[in-house]
């Protein structure tokens, strides 16, 4: 988490543009929010059943931790719309974004309930010396 | 019925690990939540999927409670979905994404 999934018309998305988008949405996430990029999923879809697409070309739609401002969220969805649109050469009002809040504490990833925003250091190191522990066993 | 959702990537489960997946996930909720689980099954197409802006093998499993959960109910759970989803994907723990959502 978070969860970026990416929903195109059938032809809106080449194949070519999918790895830079998803490199995109990545850096994108990291930037704004300062989580960590091995976090970020990101799922793409032709005709896909959700989100509905409406009457846009592309829609991504973020499933985030909680705890995001209004301002960083709509950073988020303007910088990945743009995004979209550099790499298909949609124009941009033909893709949308948006994003809900899932409390981290809802979410396990690596065997470990997520951090708080914020947290995200603490909780790497203290998640990387668990599984070295293991993988020493 | 107990709404569970699973995005799993093209090729990585065969239609015999689905169905044990879909089983054990199903019997999950019911055990826990009371009602079966009615599971959404989600295929990214092949290639499709990134962490951390790669290529990825990652799984998403999504299972709406019955009730607001406190987290030392929730935790438990989270373990005992992941581990149904290591044993059975033979997914590794950093490969499985496990959510247990409170109802809206």
């Amino acid at each position: 988490m978070p969860l970026y999934i990416v929903n195109a018309k059938a032809g809106a998305l080449p194949e070519e543009a999918k790895p830079k988008i998803a490199a995109d949405v990545t850096r994108i996430h990291c930037d704004v929010t300062g989580a960590p990029p091995q976090f970020v999923h990101v799922f793409f879809f032709d005709d896909g059943p959700m989100p509905p697409l409406g009457d846009k070309s592309v829609m991504l739609y973020g499933q985030i931790r909680a705890g995001r401002t209004d301002a960083q969220k709509a950073q988020i969805a303007s910088e990945m719309v743009a995004s979209v649109a550099q790499h298909t050469g949609l124009a941009s009002d033909q893709v949308h974004a948006f994003t809900t809040d899932t409390p981290a504490s809802w979410v396990m990833e690596g065997g470990d309930v997520l951090p708080e925003p914020g947290e995200e250091e603490a909780w790497l190191a203290a998640h990387e010396a668990k599984l070295a522990a293991e993988a020493a066993q | 019925m107990t709404m569970c959702t699973c995005m799993v990537q093209e090729g990585q489960i065969s239609p015999a690990q689905q169905a044990t997946l879909c089983a054990e996930t199903s019997a999950f909720a019911q055990r826990h939540f009371g009602t079966p689980g009615e599971i959404n099954w989600v295929t990214v197409p092949g290639g499709n999927g990134y962490t951390a802006g790669e290529l990825s093998t990652s799984v998403i499993v999504s299972v709406t409670a019955d009730r607001s959960l406190a987290p030392s109910q929730r935790i438990p759970l989270l373990h005992e979905l992941e581990e149904i989803w290591r044993t059975h994907a033979k997914k590794t723990a950093n490969e499985v994404v496990s959510v247990i959502r409170d109802p809206q």
